[in-house]
């Protein structure tokens, strides 16, 4: 029998689950030491990752995106507005992330998570800067009608590492994306050119000739990880998350640039080496993520 | 709300073609009228279920039916809200929510309030609340994409996804809606059915038990039209019942094996 006052001899009499839930941060730490995770991960590897495009049918462009349990689902819808005195030859992105109450025990109805708004303006941040998206791309008629694209982005699986999900069905979502082909009609809004309509009175020229997709370039991508003492966790799930609570997502752009750096605080002060580490693991993601788009582009292209 | 988009932010409109000037669905005296999606009048779309699709939640499920998309979550049961009074029976909350590409045309409001009720009420005579006394089992459901009937595929859902979380059950619920067009009766109307229906009917029921959670009626019936579309129902859920039995099967089967 241990002495009670002394948290380390209990382990030995407890069952692992109880351990796991009474001293999660003991329990993670022995792990740690070990060198290995609780799900059997290494500490710099990412869980599987899983993308596929054109999961929405009522949208112009959508996206799965799964790493591990972490599901998001992306659509864009395409809206017509008329652009901004100050760059009338430019369209518009709105970007917004929601945690409806399905996606977590931590969400409830009518109380929305605190972290989605916050989630939102990052990742309209990083698509924005990481010069993805060339806004020009998105006019009709200069200065009269340019595209709108609504991105909505659905948590509907929370564990963990929510920002590089989002991230991954945003930039897959867009890669899916085909522009509706529309005409400007006699009250001077823009109409779809649908097959119905065809040949009835097509009395102005579409502005494109067929479905249209963005010229992506540098597509950004992310990597969260957690630091905890001198250990680096690597895309973690909720639990990680919710025990060891120092993040920083690193975003890169695919020319290997940096895009964005966050690290909102957090109990653990990094060094710059750990900083350092954390991109150099962002690198190697992005070659991962890389092959996983371009495999879900490709098998859709042979659908 | 949308990051970036500020208080600024430009008013939009779809370029969808007017939703008005489409020819009528259905003619009458139309003999020859074939549903848009080539189904019999009698015909329901092929269900798709399977649970487990929320890892975070107790229990879920995820069904499609042709176009219309729903993932339903389980939670609990757990502690009541602090507000609430000491009960001997346990709680059920329901909450319906569309996700803003559910519809053709972007965020258009549908009634979440009524349909959250509607889900509360079809369930709550299914569960054995005295089980979980003092505490409270959540269900919320997400339309990914309604292609219509969305409220039956959400409620057979909801059983569904209640079962996959182990809360007592006196049986599933099914659910099945019937519209009337013109002299016909179609049985699992899509949206656009929907939009030109001159009354529709929906029952939730246990199939097994042979008992009615839920009979809703809108529109212009008369009474043998009800015993008919009732009846039309009645079968279909029974039908329903037995696929949504298979999906737990699978499951439980699924588990028992790894």
């Amino acid at each position: 029998m241990g002495t009670p006052n002394a948290v380390g001899d209990w382990s030995s009499e407890m069952e692992v689950s109880a351990f796991r839930r009474l001293f999660p941060l003991r329990y993670y730490e022995r792990h740690l030491s070990e060198s290995i995770r609780p799900d059997a991960r290494p500490l710099k590897r990412a869980r599987d990752t899983i993308v596929s495009l054109g999961a929405v049918a009522s949208s112009d462009g959508s996206a799965l995106a799964k790493i591990g349990s972490t599901t998001m689902l992306a659509a864009i819808k395409m809206e017509v507005m008329t652009p901004s005195v100050d760059s009338p030859d430019e369209g518009s992105v709105a970007v917004e992330f929601h945690m409806p109450p399905i996606c977590s025990p931590v969400v409830r109805p009518g109380r929305p998570a605190e972290v989605a708004p916050v989630t939102s303006k990052q990742l309209f941040d990083c698509l924005l800067s990481s010069g993805m998206i060339d806004l020009k791309e998105l006019s009709l008629i200069k200065g009269k009608a340019a595209w709108m694209a609504y991105l909505d982005i659905y948590c509907l699986d929370a564990d963990g590492a929510l920002f590089d999900a989002a991230l991954l069905s945003a930039v897959a979502a867009f890669s899916h994306l085909r522009i509706p082909v529309v005409s400007l009609n006699d009250e001077g809004r823009m109409v779809m050119v649908s097959k119905e309509l065809e040949g009835e009175k097509l009395d102005k020229e579409p502005v494109d000739k067929e479905r249209r997709k963005l010229s992506l370039k540098s597509i950004p991508f992310s990597l969260t990880c957690i630091l905890h003492k001198n250990y680096i966790l690597a895309d973690p799930t909720f639990e990680e998350e919710s025990i060891m609570e120092t993040f920083i997502t690193v975003v890169l752009n695919s020319s290997g640039q940096l895009v964005s750096l966050y690290k909102s605080g957090g109990p653990v002060l990094a060094h710059t080496s750990a900083i350092q580490e954390c991109v150099a693991l962002t690198r190697q993601r992005m070659k991962e993520l890389e092959e996983i788009i371009d495999e879900a582009i490709s098998t859709m292209e042979i659908d | 709300m949308a990051g970036g988009a500020s208080a600024t932010a430009p008013s939009t409109y779809s370029p969808s073609p007017n939703q008005k000037k489409k020819p009528p669905l259905f003619k009458d005296g139309d003999l020859d009228w074939v549903r848009p999606d080539g189904r019999e009048f009698h015909q329901c779309r092929p269900a798709f279920f399977r649970t487990g699709a929320v890892n975070a939640a107790a229990g879920s499920a995820y069904a499609e039916f042709g176009n219309t998309k729903v993932i339903v979550s389980v939670f609990g049961p757990r502690e009541s809200k602090k507000a609430m009074m000491y009960s001997d029976m346990g709680r059920l909350n329901c909450n319906v929510s569309y996700t803003t590409f559910a519809t053709a045309v972007r965020g258009q409001v549908l009634d979440q309030k009524e349909s959250s009720s509607m889900l509360h009420k079809a369930l709550e005579g299914a569960i054995r609340l005295e089980t979980f006394p003092k505490t409270t089992v959540d269900v919320f459901a997400l339309v990914l994409e309604s292609g219509g009937s969305d409220l039956p595929v959400v409620i057979s859902c909801a059983s569904l996804a209640l079962a996959d979380a182990g809360i007592m059950l006196y049986d599933l619920v099914t659910a099945v809606s019937v519209s009337c067009l013109g002299p016909n009766l179609v049985i699992d109307p899509i949206s656009e059915e929907e939009s030109y229906q001159d009354g529709s009917l929906m029952i939730t029921c246990m199939p097994s038990r042979y008992e009615v959670t839920q009979l809703t009626i809108t529109g212009e019936w008369s009474s043998a039209r009800i015993n008919e579309a009732m009846q039309l129902c009645l079968d279909a859920c029974s039908k329903l019942g037995k696929v949504m039995r298979s999906c737990l099967k699978e499951a439980a089967s699924a588990s028992e094996e790894s």
